[in-house]
């Protein structure tokens, strides 16, 4: 997709994703190891009563489920060319809810917003209004995303 | 349960600054992060990557985001009371970091205010990771404040 085809104020589902005991403490041995996201019996003493997810493993499945999304897309013919997520940064992450093991959190995108980047007058810059819920609809983890996509007007010369 | 050797709320004040250390970063930790949750060509084929907006094999941002946590607990807050952290204003991925880079980050307390709960409280943080390279040295590549819960000691 180019940064012109992205609809504005449309929510998709980018999928979902189940944190167990196995992944949660997968990636907080390799990356935040803190009693609560390896340690079941410590974490029991932590102030959380239990195991539960960094919120940078959260956080990182959004990415992993954005590209799974796209690529399906592409798979499927409803878009052509694979944009490639490059981002200057991202705003208002919020932690909500501690994610425990057996919850299964169902990822959304909504972008809100298109500016330009004068540095990179090539791209175009999108914002995003992300949320990861569960199914019974409770809100673990939102942030607002920004990505610059090609622009199909630069391709044109 | 107090635990006196760990650093509570009560011991960190504005002005502070805390070294968390370095890293230097290989291909192999950024393709293995990348292809479980950021499996683009920029952060996972090298030779796709030359050709790449990043000028090369380049960490992924939230795989730097990972390697800055495994710093703070690294450095900080395996003695300390940290009791996570309720999110983060921005975070700004200033530049690429790639493959053979060194970067190092530094805490900077902003401040510090009781939370309603008596048991804990908020300290602010500015995390700043920066390259150790000889050109480039302190460059900034990724800033982001974020404020961390800690226990208060007990007062009785």
């Amino acid at each position: 997709m180019w940064f012109e085809d992205f609809p504005l104020n449309v929510k998709i589902t980018l999928g979902s994703y189940t944190f167990t005991e196995e992944n949660i403490i997968a990636f907080g041995t390799r990356y935040d190891p803190q009693p609560f996201h390896v340690d079941k019996e410590a974490a029991m003493r932590s102030p959380y009563g239990g195991l539960i997810a960094s919120g940078w493993h959260t956080a990182a499945v959004w990415m992993k489920l954005m590209l799974a999304y796209r690529r399906a897309r592409i798979e499927a013919g409803a878009e052509e060319v694979q944009a490639n997520y490059v981002s200057p940064g991202v705003r208002e992450l919020r932690w909500l809810k501690p994610v425990r093991p057996g919850t299964t959190l169902t990822y959304t995108n909504e972008p809100f917003a298109k500016l330009d980047w004068p540095s990179r007058p090539q791209y175009g810059l999108i914002e995003g209004r992300n949320e990861a819920r569960d199914e019974a609809g409770e809100l673990y983890y939102s942030f607002i995303n920004r990505v610059l996509i090609v622009r199909k007007a630069s391709q044109r010369s | 349960m107090s635990q006196p050797e760990l650093l509570h709320f009560e011991d960190f004040r504005a002005g502070q600054l805390f070294r968390l250390g370095g890293h230097t970063l290989n291909a192999n930790e950024m393709i293995e992060f990348a292809s479980e949750f950021d499996p683009q060509p920029q952060h996972t084929d090298p030779e796709a990557a030359r050709h790449s907006m990043l000028g090369g094999l380049a960490a992924s941002g939230w795989h730097m985001c990972a390697l800055a946590m495994r710093m703070m607990v690294d450095g900080l807050f395996n003695r300390a009371t940290s009791m996570g952290s309720p999110g983060i204003d921005e975070i700004q991925w200033r530049r690429p970091v790639l493959v053979g880079d060194r970067v190092r980050l530094d805490a900077e307390v902003l401040d510090t205010r009781p939370s309603s709960r008596p048991d804990r409280g908020f300290v602010r943080f500015r995390f700043s990771m920066t390259r150790d390279e000889e050109n480039r040295n302190g460059e900034l590549v990724m800033m982001f404040v974020c404020s961390v819960m800690f226990r208060r000691r007990a007062t009785s």
